[in-house]
């Protein structure tokens, strides 16, 4: 009777609270509108599967999270009746781009999806993407930069990816070391070798196999008028005129490194990350980065470090030349299903609009400039202007494998294995040999 | 007693002729019982290896478009002229890296096996700690060494360095030193690996051939090189096949430690493979280079077999 009791009294509790724990459960799974794999209720009536990346609603930053998880509940409160089951992009974004794609084109996509800005040519081409025109107003279209425009457009007229924010290069310097601006390729050069007498490791930027590093570069090239790709979409950065100008800027780079004005590792360099970290660790004084770093060093460093950080325009040949590379991410549908396609167009608008505004991203309509006062900061002035001379990439399918090519060839410079001419021209029999088969 | 314990043992047993039937049966006709091995092996080893070489003599592509038959991706790849650098580069790693592995591991073990024959106290974590670095995941691995080869001013191992004074050593901004580094890499993470299949072949050898040996006054070399190697020749043979195939497909580590690079310096052919399809959204050249990568596999494999004693290849 004694043991009876005993079990009655250790027992029945435990039985009754790990029922009402349980029975509790599906209540709590209901009111949390964010979880790891949705966003919206459990049964709501309607779903859609959205593919993003990993540096907003699922950030690693928690303030980023939490922000973009309010702009979320509001979002699906504000939509009542769907649910929007998310699918993380891993951080190989390369290859989960071409999942992606081969994933649409075998029907098993995702209904809407983040696309970075240089895949877009190769969606657009393989027609896996729905028209958004009947979703955004006239004046929304006309608003676009036209670079961007011109990027999410087909050739009739159908606006086939909102692209939400786009990015730039800029060169960073630290100004209790660089207190001017310089503008030319020379004046950089021996800027940065003023740092490196004054103890930093020269200026950096990214040399090694990734795409910022083609990207980042190339906008020494365009500052000159090169071309890369021709009207039917084949390189031509190699031939006539062109050549000349690509081995102006591949020898602005190699002098860079040859003078020590930068320091060789600058070719195993292959994300901004460690760029951000050499610059929060104070080991450089200059380097080539995107604007979103700005933002980075800000948070990163205290305030009075953070403030001698101060961003110009990319430095061209002369100070007449100038162009930075725009890139940015777009969001697409690549659903049949009109409320689908409505749906990810709004969701495409949350992060053009306050999403950008949280981040401090740049967005691609003019009119945001104006409507959120966080982009009122003097470093927008500095990027805006830069804007001007924003050239996005080429918008053809074979942009990938030519900008690999460029990345092995600047890689080959910066590590001193080829002279720029000899890389220039092994690159050009690669390209002949790879394009010689379609 | 007797009769019931030989009662339960007949009926334990199965019957001789009844044995002899099924054997019997599975001699006269096979196929019944090998098909469910076929389909297995059929559709997950089988279909892919078949696919990859239907899509290696078509202009297959990510972006998608009409297939069409042609020769165009295999002369494409095979006149492309990083093929050579790429395959000097892959020869260079799997072979480095198949000789350190196997030494390092042969090393390890005979240090193992000695030391347990000693009582020496640590040998189990010593082994354990090998084991560690087999079970870190490729990608892992190179960001490992990624943070210890880096040649910022706080970069781990010439932070040390020049403690002690010595100059900075450009560990992957050199492309000879990259490929290095990325083989160093790559050694040792694989050693464990070598150290296992070496040490159960070194328990597995007959004591008395020591103790003879001992009796007969042979020196510590030549009892390792007349009893030792000759009777772990054919775990180490098999060892280099297994070692090789992984290496020839290593890609994950090289991919987080260079991405290929500085240029093609440390691009193997398996991470080739793999930018021609992810970056280049090339299926049909990615398919000619999966084929090359096999064909390149079963030739070792192949050559290191007429090695192996007759009767157990």
């Amino acid at each position: 009777m004694t043991t009876r009791t005993h079990w009655a009294r250790r027992v029945v509790p435990l039985m009754a609270a790990t029922a009402m724990t349980l029975s509790a459960l599906p209540i709590s799974a209901q009111d949390q509108m964010v979880a790891r794999d949705r966003v919206g209720p459990v049964d709501a009536e309607n779903s859609l599967t959205f593919r993003l990346t990993a540096y907003d609603l699922y950030s690693a930053d928690e303030a980023t999270a939490e922000g973009f998880e309010e702009l979320f509940t509001d979002f699906i409160n504000d939509n009542p009746g769907w649910r929007i089951d998310t699918q993380l992009q891993t951080g190989n974004l390369n290859e989960e781009q071409a999942r992606i794609l081969e994933q649409s084109q075998a029907g098993r996509g995702p209904d809407c999806a983040m696309i970075d800005s240089a895949q877009l040519a190769a969606f657009k081409e393989a027609s896996v993407l729905a028209p958004m025109n009947d979703f955004l107003s006239e004046e929304e279209i006309a608003d676009f930069f036209p670079y961007v425009r011109e990027g999410i457009t087909d050739d009739e007229g159908n606006v086939l990816a909102l692209w939400w924010f786009t990015d730039l290069r800029v060169l960073y310097r630290n100004t209790d070391v660089v207190p001017d601006a310089p503008q030319t390729w020379d004046e950089t050069q021996a800027a940065a070798l003023e740092t490196v007498e004054a103890g930093y490791e020269g200026m950096l930027f990214n040399g090694g196999r990734t795409e910022g590093t083609a990207f980042d570069w190339l906008a020494f090239y365009w500052a000159q008028g090169g071309e890369i790709v021709d009207a039917d979409g084949m390189p031509v950065f190699y031939e006539g005129e062109n050549r000349e100008m690509f081995l102006n800027a591949l020898e602005f780079y190699d002098g860079l490194v040859e003078s020590g004005a930068a320091p060789q590792r600058v070719a195993t360099i292959t994300t901004y990350d460690d760029i951000t970290a050499a610059a929060a660790a104070g080991t450089t004084a200059m380097f080539i980065g995107g604007n979103w770093q700005y933002a980075q060093l800000q948070t990163t460093l205290d305030a009075e470090q953070a403030a001698a950080w101060e961003v110009s325009e990319l430095p061209g040949p002369t100070a007449d030349q100038r162009a930075t590379g725009t890139g940015g991410w777009a969001i697409a549908a690549l659903s049949d299903d009109p409320a689908k396609v409505e749906m990810c167009v709004e969701i495409a608008k949350l992060y053009a609009g306050p999403g950008n505004a949280f981040q401090r991203l740049l967005p691609t309509s003019a009119a945001l400039y104006d409507e959120y006062e966080e982009f009122a900061g003097p470093e927008f002035a500095v990027f805006a202007e830069a804007l001007e001379n924003g050239q996005a990439r080429p918008g053809v399918a074979s942009y990938p494998e030519i900008s690999a090519q460029i990345q092995v060839l600047i890689g080959e410079v910066l590590s001193q294995a080829k002279e720029p001419e000899q890389a220039l021209d092994d690159a050009a029999v690669a390209l002949d040999a790879a394009f010689s088969q379609q | 007693m007797t009769s019931s314990s030989s009662s339960v043992s007949a009926d334990a047993v199965p019957r001789p002729d009844a044995k002899a039937g099924l054997m019997g049966q599975a001699q006269s006709h096979p196929l019944p019982w090998l098909m469910p091995v076929i389909v297995v092996i059929g559709a997950f080893y089988l279909y892919p290896i078949l696919d990859a070489l239907r899509l290696a003599f078509t202009n297959a592509s990510l972006t998608g478009g009409e297939e069409v038959y042609s020769l165009a991706a295999l002369r494409a790849v095979l006149t492309n002229p990083a093929l050579p650098t790429v395959l000097g580069n892959t020869a260079i790693f799997t072979a480095a890296s198949v000789v350190g592995q196997m030494l390092l591991g042969l090393g390890i073990a005979l240090l193992v096996v000695r030391g347990e024959r000693n009582s020496l106290p640590g040998m189990l974590v010593l082994r354990t700690i090998v084991l560690a670095a087999w079970v870190v995941p490729g990608v892992a691995n190179g960001v490992i060494w990624s943070m210890l080869f880096s040649e910022a001013p706080f970069g781990a191992i010439n932070s040390t360095l020049g403690l002690m004074g010595i100059a900075p050593v450009s560990w992957l901004s050199s492309p000879q030193n990259a490929m290095i580094s990325v083989i160093i890499a790559n050694i040792w993470q694989g050693t464990a690996f070598s150290m296992i299949v070496i040490y159960a072949a070194l328990k597995g050898i007959d004591e008395t051939l020591y103790e003879a040996a001992a009796v007969d006054g042979a020196l510590p070399w030549e009892r390792f090189a007349f009893i030792t190697l000759p009777q772990i020749k054919v775990a180490l043979l098999i060892n280099a096949i297994l070692i090789t195939i992984q290496t020839l497909n290593t890609f994950d580590a090289v991919i987080s430690l260079t991405g290929g690079g500085p240029g093609r310096a440390t691009e193997v052919l398996s991470l080739f493979t793999y930018n021609t399809v992810f970056n280049n959204f090339d299926l049909a050249g990615g398919s000619v280079l999966s084929i090359v990568l096999l064909v390149i596999a079963l030739a070792l494999a192949g050559l290191y077999a007429l090695f192996l004693p007759r009767g157990e290849k």
